[in-house]
């Protein structure tokens, strides 16, 4: 007997409609799965046997043959069990046949007939509604990631008879309670995670995060050790806008196929934040099959990396493509994809090796240490940054200087800011003033005579090459947003130059 | 001009100043010419030396001491090291004046190898002594000579800072030991890098507080047109606006950073504004950690 059931693989971050066929006939009993199928999916044959006789159904004793059709993609992943499972029951008539055409089928089995749930629901519920099936039978666990999808009816089933009974026209078992409550995303809501107001001092800094936050600009910090860099940078989350709802479904897809969605939508915006020792593949992606790269986990959101001149220089090269693109290309020999990458950059380092640049009784290092760590520093990732901030040792007010402002505040302005740069930018192919090239800031950012007059002069000192200019621009352009103004002052540019350099240890020095 | 000529004591192009000394190198190896050379080192030359990890403050000081010397004519020497002689060197460059620096060990050793450029920079428009045969490495003992060298070639030393440590005394050492004169610059009694310029001073070193104090030394007080050369090299416009003259003097009084300088209910960007303009007119300097210095000692008032 013939039987077909509807299910997805996951490819990357794309989902692929799978059809398993399941022919049952006389013979030798065998049980073979066909179609190149992953050693995660070659294993469903315990499980699915397992959990079809511990359901209490038959296990036929013939020969049977599996396809996971298309022949030519990989299939990957345990949440095939479940098509698996019902196909066969179908085949050997414990199931009706004409439900599977309308359900799509996806989970992993439990020996004792559970149903479990997988990584990806998300996104293979985006699939359903493409590939036109107008439900799923899944896992109760991540079924709340599938209904944010419009479109499709979902049907979560706790054990594999629930499952017949669903298919057989009967009710599904109930979605499980929410987390926490939803609030709907893009809505006014209070701002997520740690507040800036906790931020005492640092003016200066604190100025130019919420600068960063506006124009969506790569930002560095700088500062010895204990200044409040990384306490400042978990702080950038809490002024950014909230995730449209657009955005929200798309960032809930990626942590979904990567295994980090709690179930419900994301609130607030990726933050991700790697350990220095974070290797090129766990940057970037491309480790292993549907391996998630920290740019994509971040995409939408920020990418935090704390003590910057630690990290290794291939890692740090290959963020060069998603900051330029907003993309990252993954290619191995069997598939290539690209993934959505397209994140603000938030560094944060110490000024000198040993971190206590200008401290000079405290300083220890050589000048060949001194010129290492500058070296880190450059190249074409200080390039990209925009904007740089240096955090102070504490004055004599210590933590008794009054906070610059709340996150609250700070959000608020942030979102005029905003604003002003969309209604300016429309029809232009980039939303935020970080992204304006050449083309667009001699459109957008033009200057008056004052203006034009002092950075000609910084041109002619020799030490702001073109790329410099154009990063003052766009910084100044949003410093015009901030304050509400259409018209770039000269004091804007000064400004933007002031916030440029001096991170790296005697910058003044002759190299 | 990259050929190493030979002088060798009693050839015509060997410095006479140092041909009067006991002691001096027999053989000196020159890059840059021996006709440079001479005319160079024709006219009394200052040497600038000091430590090599000296603050942001020394580095500029040593700068703009340098800058100011070399718009005035005078020749400025230093050894080919980190620190306060590279500053000078740098200083000099600036505007394109002729520098001597001298090399510890080989022709051939550009040591510290980071500062090939300068090297290069140098031979430009001035010239390079080593003072050990080439192909031979550095040794410890080849500072010692070179900061004999050093004093006996100048006519004057200035020291902009200096521990009292061995490595950065060197150049004072020789010079008092070969009794040649010595000045110095001085600093906060609380920085140990300068520490040693101030016992200077305190011991009857005169003070230096810029290149109109050097020349005043060097010249004696009547020297010739000084003030219009040094007027040029130090861009302090008569006519700078108040508020940005009030920024630089309270940089230099130890305001050196944005959060420093800002007075609560200030607005920051009139603060990051001002200094940007500063830094623009050369005036001030980014130094460590971001913090801001000026480039030049405070005019009299």
């Amino acid at each position: 007997m013939l039987a077909r059931t509807r299910t997805f693989t996951l490819e990357g971050l794309q989902t692929r409609p799978v059809n398993v066929e399941v022919d049952i006939r006389a013979g030798l009993p065998g049980f073979a799965i066909v179609g190149l199928a992953d050693p995660s999916v070659r294993e469903a044959r315990e499980r699915v046997q397992a959990a079809i006789l511990n359901s209490g159904y038959e296990f036929p004793a013939r020969r049977i043959t599996v396809n996971l059709a298309p022949g030519d993609i990989p299939k990957i992943g345990p949440g095939l069990d479940l098509a698996l499972a019902c196909a066969i029951l179908a085949a050997s008539q414990q199931l009706p046949k004409e439900p599977l055409e309308g359900h799509a089928l996806f989970g992993e089995l439990a020996l004792d007939g559970a149903l479990r749930a997988c990584q990806g629901t998300l996104a293979v519920a985006q699939g359903c509604v493409e590939a036109g099936l107008p439900a799923l039978v899944l896992a109760p666990a991540r079924a709340r990631e599938a209904a944010l999808v419009q479109g499709l009816r979902v049907a979560p089933a706790t054990t594999l008879r629930a499952v017949a009974r669903v298919l057989g026209g009967g009710d599904a078992d109930p979605l499980p309670e929410p987390s926490e409550p939803e609030p709907e995303p893009g809505g006014a809501d209070a701002p997520v995670g740690p507040d800036l107001g906790d931020v005492r001092g640092q003016h200066h800094a604190v100025r130019a995060l919420v600068i960063a936050a506006a124009g969506g600009h790569n930002c560095l910090l700088s500062g010895s050790p204990g200044t409040g860099k990384t306490m400042l940078a978990q702080r950038l989350p809490s002024i950014l806008p909230p995730l449209s709802r657009p955005e929200a479904i798309e960032v809930t897809r990626i942590h979904s196929i990567a295994g980090q969605c709690d179930g419900g939508l994301a609130r607030g915006r990726p933050f991700r934040a790697p350990h220095h020792s974070i290797t090129t593949a766990g940057l970037v992606g491309g480790a292993r099959r549907g391996w998630v790269g920290e740019v994509v986990l971040a995409h939408r959101g920020v990418l935090f990396l704390d003590e910057l001149s630690e990290f290794a220089k291939p890692a740090l090269e290959a963020l060069r493509q998603p900051l330029e693109d907003g993309r990252v290309a993954i290619v191995r020999a069997k598939h290539s994809a690209l993934y959505p990458a397209r994140f603000q950059l938030l560094a944060a380092t110490n000024p000198c090796p040993c971190g206590y640049s200008g401290e000079r009784e405290l300083c220890r290092c050589s000048e060949a240490d001194l010129a290492r760590h500058r070296r880190k520093l450059s190249g074409p990732l200080l390039d990209r940054i925009d904007l740089q901030a240096a955090l102070e040792n504490a004055g004599p007010q210590g933590l008794g200087a009054r906070p610059w402002t709340s996150s609250v505040r700070a959000r608020e302005r942030v979102l005029q800011a905003r604003e002003r740069q969309e209604h300016r930018l429309r029809g232009e192919p980039v939303a935020l003033n970080a992204h304006l090239d050449a083309r667009l800031l001699a459109r957008h950012a033009r200057l008056d005579e004052p203006g034009e007059r002092l950075l000609c002069e910084a041109q002619a000192r020799g030490t702001l090459s073109a790329r410099g200019q154009h990063r003052a621009l766009r910084v100044a352009r949003t410093i015009a947003d901030l304050g509400g103004r259409e018209r770039i002052d000269p004091r804007d540019i000064a400004v933007a130059l002031a916030l440029r350099t001096g991170v790296g240890p005697r910058a003044s020095r002759a190299a | 001009m990259d050929a190493v000529q030979t002088l060798r004591r009693g050839d015509p192009g060997y410095p006479p100043a140092l041909a009067t000394r006991p002691g001096a190198p027999t053989t000196l190896r020159v890059l840059g010419g021996h006709e440079r050379l001479a005319r160079l080192l024709h006219e009394p030359a200052v040497a600038i030396a000091g430590s090599e990890r000296p603050s942001d403050y020394g580095l500029q000081i040593a700068a703009s001491l340098a800058r100011g010397l070399a718009a005035a004519g005078v020749t400025v020497l230093g050894a080919f090291a980190d620190g306060i002689a590279a500053a000078a060197h740098e200083g000099a460059l600036e505007i394109d004046g002729p520098t001597v620096a001298l090399m510890a060990a080989g022709p051939d050793r550009v040591q510290p190898a980071r500062r090939r450029g300068l090297h290069a920079r140098i031979l430009q428009h001035g010239c390079a002594l080593a003072l050990q045969p080439p192909g031979v490495p550095w040794r410890p003992w080849h500072a010692t000579v070179r900061a004999r060298t050093l004093a006996a070639l100048a006519a004057l030393t200035v020291i902009v800072e200096a521990d009292q440590t061995a490595g950065d005394l060197l150049v004072a050492d020789a010079a008092q030991e070969l009794e040649r004169p010595l000045a110095a610059v001085p600093g906060r009694v609380t920085s140990p890098v300068s520490r040693a310029t101030n016992a200077l001073i305190a011991g009857g070193a005169p003070l230096v507080r810029g290149p109109a104090d050097v020349l005043d030394l060097l010249h004696g007080v009547d020297g010739p047109a000084r003030a219009d050369n040094v007027t040029t090299a130090s861009p302090l416009p008569s006519s700078l606006p108040k508020r940005l003259l009030a920024v630089l003097e309270r940089v230099g009084a130890g305001q050196d950073t944005p959060g420093r300088l800002t007075r609560p209910g200030q607005d920051p960007a009139e603060t990051l504004a001002a200094l940007a303009e500063l830094e623009l007119m050369g005036l001030l300097a980014r130094g460590d950690g971001g913090r801001y210095v000026p480039r030049q000692s405070l005019p009299d008032g």
